[in-house]
């Protein structure tokens, strides 16, 4: 217990002494996340109105594994993207292995399935008159989705949210194709797991309480704003 | 046979939804300026001739003609979109203020701010909503929820106007203020088509078609 309470002590002191190594840490797990997150929203997006509106052979199915690949293992990911990206692979002559690029394109991958099955859910939820009536007032078809992601705004908001929750916090994948190379690929997930397994856990501890206090904030965020929209009507 | 002039030709129009047809139609000539009234037990196929007609469902088979010129399918619907707006019987209000609703499909239409907001509020003024302009449209009852949505599509002055059960679920009050709005639309020179189960006297119509397993009757 007092073991506990030092390294908590001593992860607050690393915390607000502004410690270089752990703030650095903290940039490129944020970096790597929130780059991954913007490329993929958009495609994520058109994916749900497909699966929403569209009307195509096959769409069940499609939605089916959308859904059963929202619990895909970041380690897997990690391993597909290693075999792949590895000198011998495909695509080896990118030399994207062990860079926050392969990071990125893991986090990519593992938030997809996520932001498409939530923002699909959210479009649901919202009737198919919603998207006739934009489009027979005159909405091309870019419009028309514009209006219905500002009807599904909150839902569009804790799917992004939720989207970043995924990547920001996993290990498995980031490990494997970023090598955890301290200034380059170390994230928060894989310094405290690096961290742990030397038995030094003040740094855990310091990066764990920030990984925390960035999913309260942006859960209070969406709240409060939703909050404030309930109020409004 | 009206005397009036030809806008779309619709033949040998089939569509079906989950294998079971619900429009088998031979020929229907929609003409400038009419006022029809649709007519049919739930299920004979009303809400899908209008939705085709508004170019926001698509037939199996038939041959549009717009204008004189038989089109494909395709180039069809693009015309009725932008000839056309259709009224859902529960009509959906986006989550903004009521002015900003019936502004929605101008905005796609190049008009300066001023000109917008002029048009924008002698179309409120019509419908007696210049009192509700700020509030969300999400909190209006039943009745002034169809006014916005009548105005919204009256705005963009559409040749054809596809209502479909615009009074359904009304009170006596808001069903006699619609019934004059429509009306109104009716004798401003556009076409409009009212699918309902209502009287047809009610509207005025020039004329009745009726619908029945999908197939026209009358």
């Amino acid at each position: 217990m007092d073991g506990l309470i030092g390294a908590s002590a001593e992860a607050l002191r690393l915390l607000f002494t502004g410690d270089r190594e752990i703030w650095e840490i903290v940039a490129i797990s944020f970096s790597v996340s929130f780059r991954a997150i913007f490329y993929i929203v958009p495609l994520a997006i058109l994916s749900a109105f497909a699966l929403a509106y569209g009307n195509f052979p096959g769409r069940r199915v499609l939605i089916t594994i959308v859904n059963a690949l929202v619990a895909l293992p970041a380690v897997v990911v990690g391993l597909l993207l290693y075999m792949l990206l590895s000198s011998s692979g495909p695509f080896g002559g990118w030399r994207l292995l062990f860079t926050q690029g392969a990071m990125i394109i893991g986090q990519m991958i593992l938030a997809f399935p996520l932001l498409v099955a939530m923002i699909h859910v959210s479009l649901q939820g919202v009737d198919l008159s919603a998207w006739q009536t934009a489009r027979t007032l005159g909405a091309s078809i870019f419009r028309a989705m514009f209006t219905i992601m500002r009807e599904v705004r909150f839902g569009l908001i804790a799917a992004i949210v939720a989207g970043f929750g995924r990547v920001v916090s996993e290990v498995g994948c980031s490990i494997m194709v970023g090598g955890n190379i301290l200034h380059h690929t170390r994230n928060i997930p894989t310094a405290i797991a690096l961290e742990t397994s030397k038995g030094e856990f003040e740094q855990g501890i310091a990066l764990g309480a920030v990984l925390i206090t960035l999913a309260l904030a942006l859960n209070f965020a969406v709240a409060t704003v939703r909050g404030r929209d309930m109020a409004r009507h | 046979m009206s005397n009036l002039p030809e806008f779309i030709t619709i033949q040998n129009v089939q569509k079906y939804i989950s294998n079971r047809m619900v429009l088998d139609i031979d020929e229907l000539v929609v003409y400038q300026s009419e006022c029809v009234v649709v007519h049919g037990p739930n299920g004979s196929g009303k809400s899908t001739l209008l939705k085709i007609l508004a170019g926001l469902m698509t037939p199996d088979s038939g041959v549009a003609t717009t204008n004189g010129v038989v089109r494909p399918w395709r180039q069809a619907i693009r015309e009725f979109r932008a000839n056309a707006v259709y009224l859902h019987q529960t009509p959906y209000l986006f989550d903004r203020s009521v002015e900003d609703n019936i502004a929605y499909g101008l905005r796609f239409r190049n008009r300066s701010q001023s000109v917008l907001f002029s048009e924008v509020q002698s179309a409120m003024e019509w419908a007696g909503l210049s009192h509700l302009a700020k509030r969300n449209a999400r909190d209006l009852s039943g009745g002034e929820k169809q006014r916005v949505a009548l105005t919204r599509a009256r705005i963009l002055e559409p040749k054809l106007l596809l209502l479909d059960e615009p009074t359904a679920a009304m009170d006596r009050k808001s069903r006699k203020q619609t019934f004059s709005l429509i009306r109104d639309l009716a004798s401003g020179g556009n076409a409009v088509y009212i699918a309902t189960h209502e009287a047809a006297d009610l509207y005025q119509p020039d004329r009745v078609i009726q619908l029945d397993y999908g197939k026209l009757v009358v």
